[in-house]
């Protein structure tokens, strides 16, 4: 058994005084609430800095373009790659987080259904846009506002208010971006993403320690 | 207020592991057998032992479910071992002082 040296000295039972247990309760609820956290701090910061580095990068090099013409075909990799990583970290990551665990915190197959729904109608919904003249259809934070509000909408559903507002955060990042012009969408998009991740990473951790 | 007041069922540092560890899950939320295991870091055989006591004061339930050829042990806090922990850390609180 993986004991700590105040646990070593009480044994599995026998003499254990409050102070020890008091400290013993505080370590295990606050490792089993880091083990179980699908998303942990460390992971969300990470993806926070990483989409601010890809999505600015992308304004850097489309600021200057008059007309705008989008990002250059070096970009698309980077994003790509962006993507693809933040995809297989975060399902990586709560796959062991959520090993062994059955019930109301694993996602239904309903419920993924509808997220994959959200992403695959974006197409759609921008054509949509586009055909009836928005000129922000292509904007990169348009992207973001179905599914940030299925995610929202899933979230309360579940009653997780934390996730229900990094929805709500995810969906209202896209609508401001649509004010922001073409080239400033990328950088609302990279700031606002950022933002939304610290401050999710910032909620988790507090909630860890309470 | 002296030690007696701690509820002796959970006043043994395993089993006092299991219960923290079984309560961070969300209500209604279960874990395996084999995941427990691995957090505590016990012997299967220790662990039942432990979980046995914690199961016939009902601070427990198991459940044993086929799955093809394997079959798994998951098991899950009730609603008065969550009571039981609450009125063990405030009796805690009140031994130190505030935690």
């Amino acid at each position: 058994m993986s004991h700590t040296p105040d646990a070593a000295a009480a044994g599995n039972g026998g003499t254990f005084d409050p102070q020890q247990a008091a400290t013993m309760l505080d370590q295990a609820t606050r490792q089993a609430r880091r083990e179980f956290t699908p998303s942990p701090p460390w992971l969300l910061v990470t993806r926070g800095v990483l989409v601010l580095a890809a999505l600015g990068g992308i304004w850097l090099t489309v600021r200057g373009q008059h007309p705008y013409r989008g990002p250059t075909a070096a970009d698309i990799p980077v994003l790509a790659g962006f993507v693809v990583i933040n995809f297989f970290a975060t399902v990586t990551v709560r796959e062991r987080a959520m090993s062994g665990v059955r019930g109301r915190s694993r996602l239904r197959p309903a419920e993924i259904a509808t997220l994959v729904a959200a992403v695959a109608v974006v197409p759609a919904v921008m054509v949509a846009l586009h055909a009836a003249g928005a000129s922000f259809a292509w904007y990169p934070t348009t992207v973001m506002v179905v599914p940030g509000l299925a995610w929202a909408g899933i979230s309360a559903a579940r009653r997780q208010w934390q996730p229900c507002g990094v929805g709500l955060a995810v969906a209202l990042v896209g609508v401001v971006g649509a004010f922001a012009g073409s080239a400033g969408s990328w950088l609302v998009a990279g700031v606002g993403l950022c933002l939304v991740l610290v401050g999710d990473a910032a909620t988790t951790a507090w909630r860890q320690r309470a | 207020m002296n030690d007696d007041a701690l509820d002796p069922l959970i006043h043994v540092p395993t089993r006092l592991k299991i219960v923290a560890t079984l309560a961070a899950l969300p209500d209604g939320d279960t874990l395996s057998f084999t995941r427990l295991q691995d957090m505590i870091g016990l012997t299967p055989g220790n662990l039942i032992i432990h979980l046995r006591k914690l199961e016939d004061a009902d601070y427990i339930n198991s459940e044993k479910t086929r799955n093809g050829t394997v079959s798994v042990t998951t098991v899950a806090l009730t609603s008065q071992g969550r009571k039981a922990l609450a009125a063990y850390t405030e009796a805690l609180r009140d031994l130190l002082g505030g935690l």
